[in-house]
């Protein structure tokens, strides 16, 4: 196996006045390619943090990132913004979409970053949306999807820009039990199919218990990090 | 650049219609504001024009030429020789376009019932008409038909205070060339309308006629001509000393120096009035572009998140401000063309009655829409309120992703 994501001895302190809060203690981590992996843990463990450290959204205190081998601890925020752009993809819990754009404008719009033809761009923009079932709605803005169709776009967006991985942050938090087991199984068949690397931070059992790599993180720390049989994934 | 174009002008465009009520609060503010300045622009300008034109074309010409010590002592002791040689070349030349000669001299004019002071100019009627509005402005009676009439034109309030009228006589005293008192009755043939002052200063012979009168040859005080368009007043007066050293060659400004300040002063009043108005205009620009920036801060986190660099997004809220400020700017000069355009015969200050006349102006204001002035000041408005508004769009791109999203 490749690893898309090594985080070694990761340390994230904030300060809090004069109180140093530590969120990350020392986190190793590796992500290997076609990981289809949940993060998990109690509020406060510092899940949201490691995610936001793996996206290049923040800098850890100590320690190294690296993704496809590329050192984030090195870059500044233009080239961590490209890193981004180039190498991940994100799915957010909510607010997701750019409202003024409609549902192929916004899949199409990481590619328009990275200069993909316009063209090519918009044919790869509609297949992703038919391949997460949103055929005939590719013009209406986001005002006019629900949460779900909204979080597909954000699924579409995500895949179109190819990156080396999707990290999702509770992509099922505000859905409903239907929509939210489409989602997981739409992003199941991308991960089986095509081989995309997920790595979701959730705490819903639905989307644990699809996941073939549990990861929880307590105190700070990697608590446990077990592999599941593809089998056992339900 | 092309392809962020491409990606930035429709998202900024799109976003500015996000909350139409406050795009269009802005644009009228901009639009207001501007019009405010182009339309004082245009109404101060024509205020100019018409102070200038009412001086100049009355008498005073764009420029006069007169014997050194004429202007401190304007007797014919002071008189000068008809122009010839270089002199006469250049106001012969096509750096001039009309000149007139005249013999300007102080006097006294008696009726049968009063004695006033006044000025008599003897002047070539034909060549007075190319530069002067007053051989048209005859109301009574007629002007003067050449060079040798031996008529006298009166102006309104003079002939009224000395209670005479066309077709009578009055006597002229003035200096002759040896410093003695000549004296002379003129048939009144004509009178004219002009400012007050004017009516009352001005008295109007053949020029010949005043020669002999005064009895000093085919001298003359006074030459008095006007430049093309195009011509630059300054250096044909350069060239007329460099031609003729003896003389006092002076140019409206500084022979008319109430007319030349009214135009300088509106110069820099318009100015000052675009800076009063852009002050407004950027406080409430500034303050909407940064109440959109903080309602939008989520959004500009997501941006950045997807991978959109920050000075791509500094670029992106640019674009929006330029965008709103250029339909706000493009909304003004309309307005303002329109303000213009509804006075196609001018506008009549004669509800001011002499208020407008003591301040050099004429009756009729005619506002005209100078291309070059609108395009200097909305340039000046829209990249001073672009640039206003890159304070709100560095905050837009200096947001930090996690912190503007909340959480991940």
């Amino acid at each position: 196996m490749t690893a898309i994501v090594e985080c070694k001895g990761i340390t994230k302190h904030y300060r809090q006045g004069s109180i140093d809060v530590p969120a990350l203690r020392g986190v190793d981590l590796a992500i290997e390619k076609g990981d289809f992996a949940s993060l998990a843990g109690p509020s406060g463990s510092g899940k949201t943090t490691l995610l936001n450290i793996v996206g290049g959204l923040d800098r850890p205190t100590e320690g190294t990132i690296s993704i496809d081998g590329q050192d984030l601890t090195a870059l500044d925020n233009e080239e961590l913004a490209d890193l981004r752009l180039r190498k991940i993809g994100f799915v957010f819990q909510a607010y997701n979409l750019i409202p003024v754009l409609s549902a192929v404008e916004n899949v199409e719009f990481t590619q328009q970053l990275m200069n993909v033809p316009a063209k090519e761009r918009r044919e790869r923009a509609k297949e992703m949306l038919h391949q997460v079932g949103l055929d005939g709605m590719e013009n209406r803005r986001p005002s006019r999807l629900s949460g779900g169709q909204q979080q597909r776009v954000a699924v579409a967006r995500a895949l179109a820009s190819r990156p080396s991985i999707v990290l999702a942050d509770e992509p099922t938090a505000n859905l409903d039990t239907k929509t939210a087991e489409d989602l997981i199984t739409l992003m199941s068949d991308l991960n089986e199919r095509y081989g995309v690397t997920f790595l979701m931070a959730t705490h819903d059992d639905r989307v644990i218990s699809r996941t073939r790599r549990h990861i929880v993180i307590a105190d700070g720390r990697v608590a446990s990090d077990e592999l599941r049989p593809a089998e056992m994934a339900v | 650049m092309m392809d962020r174009l491409r990606l930035l002008l429709p998202l900024a465009w799109r976003n500015l219609w996000r909350n139409p009520r406050r795009t269009i609060i802005t644009v009228l503010v901009v639009s207001v504001g501007l019009w405010s300045i182009l339309t004082f622009s245009v109404l101060l300008k024509a205020w100019s024009v018409s102070s200038r034109d009412t001086t100049l074309k009355l008498m005073t010409g764009e420029g006069q030429i007169h014997a050194t010590g004429y202007l401190d002592d304007p007797t014919v002791a002071h008189r000068m020789t008809q122009p010839a040689g270089k002199l006469e070349n250049i106001l012969s030349s096509s750096a001039v376009a009309a000149y007139t000669k005249r013999l300007r001299i102080a006097a006294i004019v008696q009726s049968e019932y009063k004695t006033l002071p006044m000025t008599l100019v003897g002047t070539d009627p034909a060549r007075e008409r190319r530069l002067s509005v007053l051989p048209d402005r005859v109301r009574e009676g007629r002007y003067l038909d050449g060079p040798a009439d031996t008529g006298i034109v009166l102006g309104r309030n003079l002939a009224r205070r000395l209670k005479t009228r066309v077709g009578k006589r009055v006597v002229v005293m003035a200096q002759d060339e040896k410093g003695k008192l000549a004296e002379r009755a003129f048939k009144v043939i004509g009178l004219y309308a002009a400012p007050q002052q004017t009516e009352d200063q001005f008295a109007f012979t053949g020029l010949k006629t005043a020669q002999a009168f005064t009895g000093i040859g085919t001298d003359i005080t006074e030459i008095a001509f006007v430049t093309p368009d195009s011509q630059d007043i300054a250096d044909v007066i350069a060239r007329m000393k460099a031609s003729s050293p003896g003389r006092d060659i002076q140019s409206w400004k500084t022979l008319a120096p109430l007319s030349y300040a009214v135009s300088t002063f509106f110069n820099e009043f318009i100015l000052m009035w675009l800076w009063i108005m852009f002050a407004l205009m950027a406080i409430g620009i500034v303050n909407t572009q940064l109440m959109a920036v903080f309602e939008r801060i989520r959004e500009f986190g997501l941006l950045q998140a997807l991978g959109m660099r920050p000075r791509l997004v500094l670029m992106e809220v640019t674009l929006e401000s330029a965008m709103l400020i250029g339909v706000g700017v493009g909304l003004g000069i309309a307005m303002s063309v329109l303000s213009v355009q509804a006075f196609p015969n001018g506008i009549d200050l004669g509800f001011l009655g002499r208020g407008a006349e003591l301040v050099g102006a004429g009756h009729i204001l005619y506002p005209k829409v100078d291309a070059g002035d609108f395009a200097l000041y909305s340039l000046i408005v829209w990249t001073l309120g672009v640039v206003a508004t890159l304070w709100p769009a560095r905050r837009a791109s200096r947001v930090s992703p996690v912190e503007a999203m909340g959480r991940f």
